[in-house]
């Protein structure tokens, strides 16, 4: 069965006037990963902090399985947040606290877990990102590899129904990014539900269920990598794959 | 010339009552002030960026107040002005350290909430957003993410404001408080040996500041996220990997 996790319907966003979201739907279903590409300022990232319930949007609306939450209050909101599990480009590991702290504190804060039992859960996730050894390291002390590698551990402790990718190695050194693939490729064939902004060309080609190209605050188009690589419909779409590779 | 510099005098005034005395009024007053003043400044630094105006209104005619006007004026008036213009402080209790408290406190709140603000500024708003989309909410991001990464930049210039503050509680002589400054001076007044009671006080006030500097440089250790901040804390065991 195909249902649907996560879904944005016609949504608008503008900060200062400025409409950095033009009604925007997508739509995902359970175990599919979407990467989303598109030129600086299309409103990749404004998105996916939407789809996160990070930002409330203007018009439009967010369904998270089933139940529209773009209505809800900042309050009711902070819960429904940690069913979404979100990973940044600047990773924002805590920089007060372990690794292990880091992957804990979901737990603690907001799930109300015991510490003992939040460790324990901790530490599981830390090795399935191969990181059990550094569980006392400061992000401080980490690579950008590994600290991005905790930042997926610590969204995905909390079991959410979806996890979101906003351009994860682009702040990467190039020989660190193949570590963060990995781990990710490992959740599409878990069947993780996935939203990944990225221009990790290869990755998406490899695991996209579909990939959506964004231009000024739309989506333009969406197809399966095959069909999108090889034969996009958009002019703008061409351009711009064009220039990436 | 050391022409007249009586060392048994200075050794006397050094260990005598009046003078560990004030010593350890000076260091109290200094101590719960400024815990007021972070506390309040704490608040103070919440407001100033409050999406309410009047709140903002209000901690900038706060600080302007406090700032603009010389510490030893706010300290005559809560003394000597507040009992005249609330009849409450006309009171036995209202007491020449409870009025410098609350001076001094009010005082140096207006210059933390400054510090505190920057400190809450200096961290990284990517770990608010990161708290958030983990589901915390804002008091707990402050108290867990916020705050503690705040202090490691506030220790520094808290020091300083302790070191200002403890020099401060000297102006309460002028509201008859026992302080140091004051057993300085009734004791160089007693006999004109001025020299040596000054020198005993000024002994002090190196040994307290002095003090304070190594629980600052511990503080700072403590509140470094590497694990080569906290060597010391955490032993490594000497025998390592050489034994394989």
């Amino acid at each position: 069965m195909n249902d649907v996790v996560l879904r944005a319907e016609e949504v608008r966003k503008s900060y200062d006037g400025l409409e950095v979201l033009r009604g925007v739907s997508i739509e995902v279903g359970r175990g599919e990963v979407k990467v989303i590409i598109g030129p600086s300022g299309s409103g990749k990232s404004t998105l996916l902090r939407c789809l996160a319930l990070l930002e409330p949007v203007d018009s439009g609306s967010v369904h998270l399985d089933g139940h529209e939450l773009s209505g809800l209050r900042e309050k009711e909101l902070a819960v429904h947040r940690s069913e979404v599990g979100m990973v940044f480009q600047r990773f924002n590991l805590f920089q007060n606290m372990t690794a292990l702290a880091n992957v804990m504190c979901g737990l603690v804060e907001v799930r109300g877990l015991k510490k003992r039992e939040a460790r324990e859960r901790a530490r599981e996730f830390l090795a399935r990102v191969g990181l059990a050894d550094k569980a006392d390291s400061y992000p401080e002390e980490l690579s950008g590899g590994q600290q991005q590698r905790v930042a997926i551990a610590r969204a995905l402790v909390m079991r959410p129904k979806a996890m979101l990718f906003d351009e994860p190695t682009s702040a990467l050194d190039v020989e660190l990014v193949r570590e963060v693939l990995d781990v990710m490729e490992g959740l599409a064939r878990d069947g993780m539900t996935m939203v990944v902004v990225s221009h990790e060309l290869r990755f998406a080609h490899h695991v996209a269920s579909s990939i959506l190209m964004m231009d000024e605050g739309k989506v333009i188009e969406e197809a399966p990598p095959d069909r999108f690589f090889a034969s996009p419909s958009h002019e703008r779409t061409k351009r711009f794959l064009a220039l990436v590779e | 010339m050391l022409a007249s510099f009586d060392t048994h005098i200075f050794w006397e005034a050094l260990t005598s009552r009046p003078y560990w005395h004030g010593a350890l009024l000076a260091l109290e007053l200094t101590l719960v002030s400024l815990a007021a003043a972070c506390v309040i400044g704490f608040f103070l630094a919440l407001g100033r960026s409050s999406r309410f105006r009047s709140v903002r209104g209000f901690v900038f005619f706060y600080s302007w107040i406090f700032r603009a006007t010389p510490t030893l004026l706010q300290l005559l008036f809560i003394w000597n002005g507040l009992p005249q213009i609330w009849s409450t402080f006309a009171n036995d209790w209202f007491k020449p350290f409870l009025a410098a408290f609350i001076a001094l406190s009010l005082n140096e709140a207006a210059y933390m909430s400054e510090i505190i603000r920057a400190g809450l500024l200096s961290v990284d708003p990517g770990q608010e957003l990161a708290g958030r989309a983990l589901g915390m909410t804002r008091p707990r991001i402050l108290r867990r993410v916020i705050v503690p990464q705040a202090i490691r930049i506030i220790i520094p210039p808290t020091g300083n404001e302790f070191i200002t503050l403890l020099k401060l509680t000297s102006l309460a002589y002028v509201i008859s408080l026992h302080e140091l400054l004051t057993a300085a001076q009734v004791r160089g007044a007693a006999d004109f040996h001025y020299a040596e009671a000054y020198s005993a006080a000024v002994i002090y006030y190196l040994v307290i500041v002095s003090v304070l500097m190594a629980i600052q440089a511990q503080l700072e250790r403590r509140y470094t996220w590497s694990s080569a901040g906290r060597r010391r804390r955490v032993p490594v065991p000497a025998v390592a990997h050489d034994a394989r």
